[in-house]
């Protein structure tokens, strides 16, 4: 398939992601979102990297997902603190810091 | 074109469509479950088609490493925490604050309506319309990424690995229990 059919892919699986971070009050699926809006970044790497023929690529979406399971272990570490210290995980009960 | 090149790329289209239905489905459950599992599993259904995606990108080892790191072990992380905090939604959208994420959103759809259909439109340039796997030998296998790691990239992938021992640490930290008399408690 032509390079273009995956960055469609990608942006709309962005989008998907983004929409969930914005819609969504569950500190957990807001998580999950964020894993989308990274997986999709991958995609487009390694669409990018086949289209141009250099393995850069590659490494570049290992590195994305090494930082993907460490935003998922400190993510969910402050979940669960949170969780355990206000008995929620409504991210509207947890807006202290709100701007 | 010949027979069997024309069935190939035939049975190529098919799979690509197949996969990235089963993502984008996979992804817009994940945002509308109401319950926590439901949305899990379909995250797991996600990265799974994405892997396939990967696959025919001739990225063996990063569909395979999305396998084992998203559909496993981050999954699994997912599951437990779940477990923990269990709690349905009676409003999965609050009213409250809602005109202001509608914004939000159509603003995210809107940016990207702009870009597809730049990339649309452009799709004839040679970088977007490129489709066949490149001449390099050993395209994305375990070995010549796994070079590329430890000549070009060994300085980044050593930070990575402290990154993740400094995420490891930090979760521990952030969810141990704490005494009464012990000064690091944060609230």
């Amino acid at each position: 398939m032509p390079t273009y059919a995956y960055i469609l892919v990608s942006l709309a699986l962005f989008f998907v992601g983004t929409s969930g971070v914005l819609l969504r009050r569950n500190a957990l699926i807001v998580l999950m979102s964020v894993e989308l809006q990274l997986a999709a970044g991958t995609l487009a790497l390694l669409a990018f990297s086949r289209a141009l023929g250099d393995q850069r690529g590659h490494v570049f979406a290992f590195f994305v997902m090494a930082l993907a399971a460490a935003e998922a272990a400190v993510g969910l570490a402050i979940l669960v603190s949170v969780f355990r210290t206000r008995r929620t995980a409504n991210l509207d009960d947890v807006n202290a810091l709100k701007g | 074109m010949n027979l069997a090149a024309h069935t190939a790329s035939m049975a190529e289209t098919i799979a690509f469509a197949i996969l990235s239905a089963s993502v984008l489905l996979g992804g817009l459950l994940t945002i509308t479950r109401r319950n926590p599992v439901s949305a899990v599993m379909s995250l797991v259904l996600t990265f799974a088609a994405l892997a396939g995606l990967f696959a025919t990108l001739s990225a063996h080892f990063l569909a395979v490493l999305q396998v084992l790191v998203y559909a496993g072990a981050i999954m699994v992380l997912f599951v437990l925490v779940v477990m923990m905090v269990n709690r349905e939604e009676s409003t999965p959208i609050a009213r409250q604050g809602l005109v202001t994420r509608a914004v939000g959103v159509l603003a995210a759809g809107y940016v990207f309506y702009r870009v597809a259909w730049l990339v649309a439109r452009e799709r004839a340039m040679p970088l977007l319309a490129a489709s066949a796997t490149p001449p390099v030998k050993d395209f994305g296998t375990v070995s010549s990424v796994g070079a590329l790691l430890f000549s070009d990239f060994l300085f980044p992938f050593e930070a990575i690995s402290l990154l993740l021992l400094v995420a490891v640490v930090g979760g521990v930290m952030l969810t141990r229990h704490l005494g009464e008399d012990n000064s690091f408690r944060a609230s």
